[in-house]
């Protein structure tokens, strides 16, 4: 029975040589102009401490925290009325409205941002594409999905029982949500907080079709190194760097909602 | 007050769908909305494209690919995780899903640093490969729920009858897993037809699939093609899940009540 | 057991495209930018090339320094043939081995060329152009005439410029402090002043029209050639034959790849570009200036910013940068530009 698991593990052998490749060229020497490289050395980490790439990283935490916050506050609403509503075609209406969006891809869904943020619907009051202010327009539009579904499979675990016995006993709707619904549902915010978090720290279409250039993210970084100026050494401790990054962050953020829910 | 609230949040949603629909019609090249009239050039172009064309071809190739490797590995991984006994169990499972958590941008690069060492630069070989661990753990999670609900007494009835385990497996599980390995399929298919990212470190022209071919095309013109071609994905998409919706009830695929 | 056969040889079918090789081409493999310079050079040039020879033509495309990254990459089995690049880019292929020595005797048509078009024994212009300001005037109130109109405060914050190549400015930056692109540190403090105008980056051609169609990046340090594109695609824009110092003028070349196996069609492909009748046309539909003397330049282009008719215009409405300067400098030009321009 054991053995079924073997072929998964040659997969994910492959996708594991393929880390370990990046790993070996991120403590090779970078000789400019070619993929030859030199002897081992720590220099490409030093090198991409570099402020501007810090700058970068920076860049990538506080977009994405502020993401994480915005889509939350977005998708509350619309998971509440889909785990909620009685009607089947309310139901069905946010679930296509929310799914065929995840299903049609990045460059598709970005590149309508790029249509509406470039002035083509209205012409916006401040710059706004190629802008942090864009990108962040772009990656809450790119989370809503994720988040409004884990939000709502947890809504939809509570019974609905404790809200009615709440308002039942006088409680307001504002404050049964805030005593009864929000707390309730809180793992639900966590798990969702943290997957967006999580997937936007690594986010890269968006930024690059949005960013312009002038707003980069640690994907955006590795990409330029690696692509661009086939700075390969460099690129894979770039990308190194946002693996330790979103593990770091995953088991901080996992340690802390597992103390919660116990 | 919640009704204006998502109804605000579904139209932030839509719009630059509509938006994309309305400017791929646009007779010229400037982007404009409302839009100035109406043609169907930008569609024209798309097919006749032949770097879409090609893009398309390698596209259904990887996929196809892909997704036949990985039902197999997937369905008989989430056999082994439920059935067998491990030691840790849990750390198997996140073994299974790591991928997941990797940054694209990591994989990607990891994944062309390896196809260089290996001389597999210029084969679709590679994209399949990168495809299947990217799939793999969409199928086992799908396929797993499935597994968890199985009985095993049905297997053990067969058994006794007389059943050998290869017919077991083909006439009551495989029958029996049908809801998880139809999610996993849909799953699979979604994601690997739309993966970018790694796609994008290891195609070149020839091989690249097409969401690489689009975002090549994006950067380099700045006509409404995309906006065309875009349209045709949304539109299927919304078909898709609509459909999706009307037969298998979404609601209970998503939520529980 | 039949139809685990069956299965089996299914799936050995459709593993068969994934381990040959993708389609093996007989093509000529042309590397270059995107957006209308592919299309132009397919449309003049390929539509030509594959009537006369019976080869089909496919096209590389990206930017400049990606190109040449990819190519270093690429070193000794190239994925093209022919390359074209800008004239001091083309420096950096030749001094990476990247190209073979051009067969003089294979183009003929080379003896009609302008002397400033011969730029090594590897590498062959085949149009001209100026990088100078372009402007929307229905966004920027006032008129501009002159490079140092950058820095007035009235345009702060609408100005885009290329990430990718800051030779130009950096030069303009050095000329108006009294230096040059050989001793550009001149212009460091002059180019800092203009930090706070810029803004947006592009990193691409496509990029850069969108800042320009969308409005917020009205004021460009642009190629002429791009400019005229967007004319053509209806937007108005003003290109400037700037007073105080030329437009920076850019010639983009061909060249061969070393080791490729289409030596010979690559040559009969440059001949054809060089030739009267297709520089001609290269002229209406680029409006760029050719390299060919002989061919004909419309009377409403004559004078036009990045349009030479004779090689005497060459040299007075443009400043020619030191290739090989250009070419020493860049990647410290580029570091220096993103670190202190770019950067936040």
């Amino acid at each position: 029975m054991r053995l079924l698991l073997l072929p998964a593990v040659v997969v994910l052998a492959v996708f594991a040589a393929a880390l370990g490749a990046l790993f070996r060229w991120s403590v090779l020497e970078f000789i400019p102009g070619s993929l030859q490289t030199g002897g081992l050395t720590l220099a490409n980490f030093r090198a991409v401490l570099a402020p501007q790439y810090l700058g970068a990283v920076r860049d990538t935490i506080v977009l994405s925290a502020l993401t994480t916050v915005l889509t939350l506050v977005c998708a509350y609403p619309v998971a509440y009325a889909l785990a909620r509503t009685p009607s089947r075609w309310v139901r069905s209406l946010i679930l296509v409205l929310t799914l065929a969006p995840f299903f049609t891809g990045a460059i598709v869904r970005t590149y309508a941002w790029v249509l509406v943020l470039g002035n083509t619907v209205v012409t916006w009051p401040v710059p706004m594409l190629f802008t942090e202010r864009g990108v962040l327009v772009g990656l809450v539009h790119f989370s809503m999905p994720t988040m409004i579904l884990i939000l709502a499979a947890a809504l939809s675990h509570i019974d609905p029982v404790y809200e009615r016995a709440a308002a039942s006993l006088g409680a307001p709707p504002w404050r049964v949500f805030r005593r009864v619904t929000l707390p309730l549902s809180m793992p639900g915010i966590v798990s969702g907080a943290l997957i967006v978090f999580a997937w936007t720290l690594s986010a890269f279409p968006t930024p690059e079709l949005l960013g312009g250039g002038k707003v980069k993210m640690i994907a955006n970084v590795v990409k330029d190194l690696g692509l661009d100026s086939f700075n390969w050494p460099g690129a894979a401790a770039f990308a190194m760097l946002a693996l330790a990054l979103t593990l770091a962050l995953l088991t901080v953020v996992g340690r802390v909602s597992t103390g919660r829910a116990t | 007050m919640l009704r204006a609230a998502v109804a605000a949040q579904l139209a932030f949603m839509t719009l630059p769908t509509v938006v994309v629909i309305a400017v791929s019609f646009n007779p010229t090249a400037i982007l404009s909305f409302p839009p100035a009239g109406f043609s169907l050039r930008w569609y024209e172009n798309v097919v006749t494209y032949p770097q879409f064309q090609r893009a398309a071809v390698n596209s259904v190739v990887v996929t196809a690919g892909a997704v036949l490797l990985a039902l197999p590995v997937g369905t008989l991984a989430a056999l082994a995780l439920e059935r067998a006994r491990l030691r840790g169990r849990h750390v198997w499972a996140s073994v299974l899903l790591s991928p997941l958590v990797v940054p694209g941008v990591a994989a990607g690069l990891g994944f062309l640093m390896l196809a260089a060492a290996l001389g597999l630069l210029r084969s679709r070989a590679v994209l399949v490969a990168a495809h299947v661990a990217l799939v793999l753990p969409f199928v086992v999670r799908s396929v797993w729920v499935s597994v968890r609900n199985l009985d095993p007494a049905l297997e053990r009835a067969a058994a006794s009858l007389g059943a050998t385990p290869w017919r077991t497996f083909r006439r009551v599980t495989l029958p029996l897993l049908r809801p998880g390995l139809f999610a996993a399929l849909l799953f699979a298919i979604v994601v690997s037809l739309n993966e970018f990212v790694v796609s994008l470190f290891i195609s070149n022209r020839v091989t690249e699939i097409l969401p690489v071919a689009m975002f090549t095309y994006v950067v380099n013109y700045t006509d409404p093609t995309i906006a065309a071609l875009s349209s045709l994905f949304i539109v299927a998409t919304f078909v898709v899940v609509w459909l999706a919706d009307r037969y298998l009830d979404l609601g209970r695929v998503f939520l529980q009540h | 057991m039949r139809s685990r056969l069956v299965v089996t040889l299914l799936l050995a079918l459709l593993m068969l495209p994934l381990v040959l090789p993708a389609r093996a081409q007989n093509a000529l493999v042309i590397s270059v930018w995107g957006g209308n310079w592919k299309d132009t050079v397919d449309k003049v040039i390929g539509k030509a090339f594959t009537a006369k020879t019976g080869i089909p033509v496919e096209y590389e495309v990206g930017g400049t320094i990606d190109r040449l990254a990819k190519a270093r990459v690429a070193k000794g089995n190239p994925l093209v043939d022919l390359n074209f690049t800008t004239t001091h880019v083309a420096r950096l292929y030749i001094s990476d081995g990247l190209y073979d020595k051009l067969d003089m005797a294979k183009l003929p048509n080379s003896k009609e060329i302008a002397k400033e078009a011969f730029r090594s024994d590897f590498h062959i212009g085949s149009w001209a152009y100026v990088y100078t300001v372009v402007y929307r005037p229905d966004q920027v109130k006032e008129d501009i005439t002159k490079w140092s109109d950058l820095w007035k405060p009235s345009l702060k914050g609408k100005i885009a410029m290329p990430d990718f190549d800051p030779s130009h400015i950096i030069t303009i930056a050095a000329l108006m402090e009294g230096g040059n692109e050989v001793n550009w540190q001149k212009g460091e403090a002059k180019l800092k002043q203009l930090k706070e105008s810029v803004a947006a980056f592009y990193s691409t051609d496509a990029q850069s029209q969108d800042l320009m169609k969308t409005g917020q990046g009205p004021v460009q340090v642009m190629l002429s050639v791009n400019a005229y594109h967007l004319q053509e695609q209806g937007i108005a824009v003003k290109v400037v034959q700037p007073t105080d110092y030329p437009g920076i003028v850019g010639i983009d070349t061909m060249g061969v790849m070393a080791g490729s196996k289409k030596a010979d069609a690559a040559h009969q492909f440059i001949n054809l570009a060089l030739s009267k009748e297709i520089q001609a046309e290269l002229v209406k539909t680029l409006r760029a200036g050719p390299v060919n003397l002989g061919a004909t330049v419309p009377a409403n282009l004559k004078g036009q910013p990045g349009i030479f008719s004779t090689t005497a215009e060459w040299k007075e409405r443009g400043y020619i940068m030191n290739d090989e300067a250009r070419a020493k400098n860049l990647p410290g030009w580029r570091e220096w530009f993103t670190a202190n321009i770019v950067k936040k």
